[in-house]
């Protein structure tokens, strides 16, 4: 299957980082885009029209190199939609070229400050969509898997001792902040940091040593490059303590199993957004890797190809999709993407309807079959991959202490 | 042979018989020798005699049927059958209730040839429709009676402070010592404060009564009302001399929030008021799948005579010593009538002279489902620059408040200052070194870039800062860039001020970095 251009094509455009510090997950959001393309195209596309992907790389993905890429892709493509991963350093200056196209923008940027800016005026910015929870909730999330774990008698920590490192990207400070947040509701005490550390970088050693010494039950790093983290994990496990290593995710990706090899068996990471175990997400790895073939990571790619799919649904719906300008279209379709959830391969797609962002299952809605589950890996060996170990009912797995405890 | 009923029934060749089992009170005649001679659908089903025969059913079998199958729910099943059996062939008029919950209006009437016609109806429509008005006008009745005492317990409890604070105003008036003035204040406040109490628990009561309180039950960390009721009675047992403690809890409790805070401020309350020496200590067991929140005092403690009555309304215990500065006799009724609203049991052990413990037991939640912040989440709690201290100049009121929104909004801290006057003063009164400055450029009486340098010259500190303007004439943005200060122009765009302050506090070095070209 290819995509071929045409002059009834409908054009999406995606703006990834292809390039630079986050390219490991800028190939796989690309892959998921072109999946979707292709299955939706094949199956006769939007009402007879097919989609073209359009990619634009956002490298180290600053404000000026996204905002640039947008406005390329709406002044150069006259693109429909724009639909991509994440892009963590614009603080959604996108936001304005794309609200003065009127066109739909959906994203994985996981920043809260989506809500602020979609609240702050809902009429400009009726198109732009966050397609997963915001980073928040990873903080939160993650006190709450920390404390069922010890509620439920699986971990007995030493002490209630967490120690929190930070990258210095929003995303990585808003989970430590929300982490920081929640920790004393939940009975434990934030012993170092939130410590913020100016990334990307290798070299963790002294941050690792100092967050030790204050004999912490757990150590949660939130900065998410892969290989950042695998440096991290393989420095920590140089001179390891009893103490349960969370990393953001990055530590899902492939390149961090095969960086960090040993090391990296029992550490704890999770997604706001990841594939579930069940027929659908099965369904979906196995045509993906068949697509792409086996270094590919589909758990990373499905962010994408769910969110072209719900647009096409969406603007199938709405009667067509709409070029730049054609705010009324447009709206439609916004209207109908917040009407109509979508059971995705990472389970639901809910909009907010004032916030425009996925509802988290369990961090904020309670009921599995009305949030995006936030999903709790540990990863074992290369082999084994990543096991799911919460929440009920998407695990599989349970958790172990992992083998550097003494 | 005569066939059983369940065949007869709709098939007896005689229209009028066949139109009376479309009937749907139940109807059947007797002969003089008690045998059965008609039955019609109805009256078959309700007592289920399908078996039966026309001509061979005796009447006094039927009435034995009636005990053996225990169709109907009697008090004394041998001495209603023995009247039903002699009064044969006498009016009668009977309501039964069936043991399947019916009810049944039962009329026996004589035939003119000695036998009897009995007619049954269903009444149990009616019936329920007539307890369910009578239930309503007891209940009415009742918190009618409850309401007039209510009342007047509280007129008399309302008089009583308020005819105090009339004898203080007027002695006030006309005291001339300052001393003894004040002391009269105290006593006005504490009327005043008596007032308060009973005003709050009155409304607290009223809502209950009014049954517009509906429990909206979630799962939350336990913690959180704990650090309430410390924020609220902390200094009220500091003032005591008294220990309130709140032992640590991590449990998640479900059920509903503001009424569990409710019942425990209420329990907490008096415990503070009747105890002189020692303290209060809030604490919690596990027990199963539920949690027993527990509130210790060491204060005079309940006479085992009373313990029945401290949870009626306005009920004091009788005793002089409780004098001093006397409970209203509402929070425990309130506490009462709350836990019996969402469903909790209350429980009290109490020793005179040793003190009290109450205690309420709680489902435990499930913690994942636990509301560990507010329903909807934003900046100000978490966002990344929550806590960063900012000094905002800007001479111009209207930009200067909406600048100063927009920062409290993302968490910030802001001291938003106009003038250079102001900056003098702040300065002086605030040492604290700011994490960021913005300045507006053109300023009254200097420039910003000027204003930006002494500033960070007094704090001894190269402070992150950024200039706003706009005016964005080349001999200004070199005049800003000379001094090596990043720019804004106004009307500053919230993204663009966003990826400034992030790069200023956590990531200069992107200052320093060109944009690359975004490549196809």
């Amino acid at each position: 299957m290819t995509i071929e251009a045409s002059s009834r094509d409908i054009p999406i455009g995606s703006m990834l980082p292809l390039t630079g510090p986050s390219a490991i997950d800028g190939a796989e959001f690309r892959k998921g885009i072109i999946l979707a393309c292709e299955e939706i195209n094949l199956g006769g596309g939007i009402l007879g029209r097919k989609l073209r992907p359009i990619f634009m790389d956002t490298g180290r993905q600053t404000a000026e190199e996204v905002v640039t890429s947008a406005a390329r892709l709406i002044q150069d493509h006259s693109v429909h939609a724009i639909i991509n991963g994440y892009n963590i350093g614009s603080q959604n200056s996108e936001y304005e070229v794309i609200a003065d196209a009127s066109i739909l923008y959906i994203h994985h940027n996981t920043l809260l400050q989506h809500h602020d800016t979609v609240l702050s005026n809902p009429d400009r910015y009726f198109g732009c969509f966050m397609a997963n929870p915001a980073e928040f909730w990873y903080g939160q999330g993650f006190v709450k898997f920390l404390s069922w774990l010890r509620e439920t008698g699986q971990w007995s920590p030493a002490n209630n001792r967490i120690a929190i490192i930070s990258g210095s990207k929003p995303y990585s400070i808003v989970i430590a902040n929300a982490m920081a947040n929640a920790a004393e509701r939940f009975g434990w005490t934030v012993s170092f940091g939130p410590k913020i550390l100016a990334t990307p970088r290798n070299d963790w050693r002294e941050v690792i040593a100092e967050a030790q010494a204050t004999d912490p039950a757990v150590i949660a790093n939130t900065h998410f490059y892969a290989t950042d983290l695998a440096s991290f994990q393989t420095q920590f496990m140089q001179h390891p303590s009893n103490s349960l290593i969370y990393l953001q995710y990055g530590a899902m990706h492939k390149a961090f199993v095969e960086l960090a090899q040993g090391s990296a068996v029992g550490v704890v990471v999770s997604a706001v957004t990841g594939l579930l175990r069940d027929e659908p997400g099965n369904s979906f790895a196995s045509r993906y890797i068949l697509r792409f073939g086996t270094a590919s990571t589909p758990q990373i790619g499905c962010q994408c190809y769910n969110a072209v799919r719900h647009y096409a649904i969406a603007a199938s719906v709405a009667g067509g999709t709409g070029e730049p300008g054609n705010g009324s279209q447009n709206r439609k379709i916004a209207r109908a993407l917040i009407d109509i959830p979508f059971r995705s391969v990472a389970g639901m797609v809910r909009y907010h309807p004032q916030l425009q962002a996925a509802i988290p299952y369990p961090d904020q809605e309670q009921d599995p079959s009305l949030g995006m589950p936030h999903l709790f890996y540990q990863v074992r060996d290369k082999a084994a991959g990543l096991a799911l170990i919460a929440p009920a009912p998407y695990n599989a797995d349970r958790f172990v202490l992992p083998a550097w405890f003494r | 042979m005569s066939p059983p009923l369940s065949k007869v029934v709709g098939n007896r060749g005689d229209p009028i018989l066949d139109g009376l089992d479309g009937t749907t009170a139940g109807i059947s005649v007797w002969s003089s020798t008690r045998i059965l001679i008609y039955a019609n659908r109805a009256f078959i089903n309700t007592f289920d005699i399908r078996s039966a025969k026309i001509g061979v059913l005796h009447h006094d079998d039927f009435i034995r049927h009636l005990i053996v199958s225990n169709e109907l729910s009697l008090l004394s099943a041998e001495e209603w059958s023995a009247a039903q059996i002699q009064e044969f062939g006498t009016e009668q008029h009977d309501i039964q209730s069936t043991s399947d919950g019916r009810t049944l209006d039962i009329l026996r009437m004589p035939s003119g040839n000695g036998g009897m016609t009995v007619t049954v109806h269903d009444i149990s429509a009616l019936k329920s429709t007539e307890l369910a008005l009578r239930s309503a006008k007891e209940a009415a009745e009742e918190s009618g009676d409850s309401k007039s005492r209510f009342l007047r317990a509280a007129n008399h409890d309302l008089r009583q402070p308020l005819a105090t604070l009339r004898i203080l105003i007027f002695s006030c008036l006309s005291e001339t010592d300052e001393a003894h003035r004040k002391d009269l204040f105290h006593a006005m406040d504490v009327s005043v404060s008596i007032m308060e109490d009973l005003l709050s628990a009155l409304l607290q009561i009223g809502q209950l009564d009014a049954g517009i309180i509906v429990p909206r039950v979630t799962t939350f960390q336990l913690t959180s009302i704990f650090e309430r009721l410390n924020l609220q009675y902390a200094h009220q047992a500091a003032e005591k001399g008294l220990k309130l403690r709140f032992a640590p809890t991590r449990a998640a409790v479900m059920t509903d929030k503001s009424l569990l805070e409710r019942i425990l401020s209420n329990l907490l309350a008096n415990a503070l008021r009747y105890t002189d020496v020692g303290g209060v200590v809030i604490g919690c067991r596990k027990d199963g799948a539920t949690l027993r929140i527990e509130i210790w005092d060491s204060g005079r403690g309940i006479p085992a005579g009373q313990m029945e009555r401290i949870f009626e309304e306005f009920y004091q215990i009788p005793d002089g010593r409780w004098a001093k500065r006397p409970g209203l006799g509402l929070g425990l009724n309130i506490v009462h009538r709350l836990a019996k609203l969402i469903g909790h049991p209350i429980t009290v052990r109490s020793q005179p002279g040793n003190g009290s413990v109450f205690s309420i037991t709680v489902p435990l939640g499930d913690i994942w489902h636990s509301e560990a912040a507010e329903p909807e989440i934003n900046e100000a709690m978490a966002g990344e620059f929550v806590g960063k201290t900012v000094l905002l100049i800007e001479d111009d009121a209207e930009l200067r408040g909406a600048m100063q929104g927009l920062l409290e909004r993302w968490g910030m801290r802001v001291s938003a200052i106009g003038s250079e006057a102001e900056i003098r003063r702040h300065l002086t009164e605030t040492p604290a070194t700011p994490d960021l400055i913005i300045a507006d450029f053109r300023l009254r009486n200097e420039v910003g870039t000027d204003l930006v340098e002494r500033i960070r010259i007094m704090f001894a500190k190269q402070i992150p800062a950024v200039i706003v303007t706009a005016d964005a004439t080349p001999e200004v943005v070199a005049q800003i860039k000379a001094a090596a200060l990043p720019i804004l122009i106004k009307p500053v765009s919230p993204p663009r001020l966003r990826v400034m302050m992030h790069n200023l506090l956590f990531e200069p070095a992107e200052l320093m970095m060109p944009p690359r070209k975004a490549d196809a």
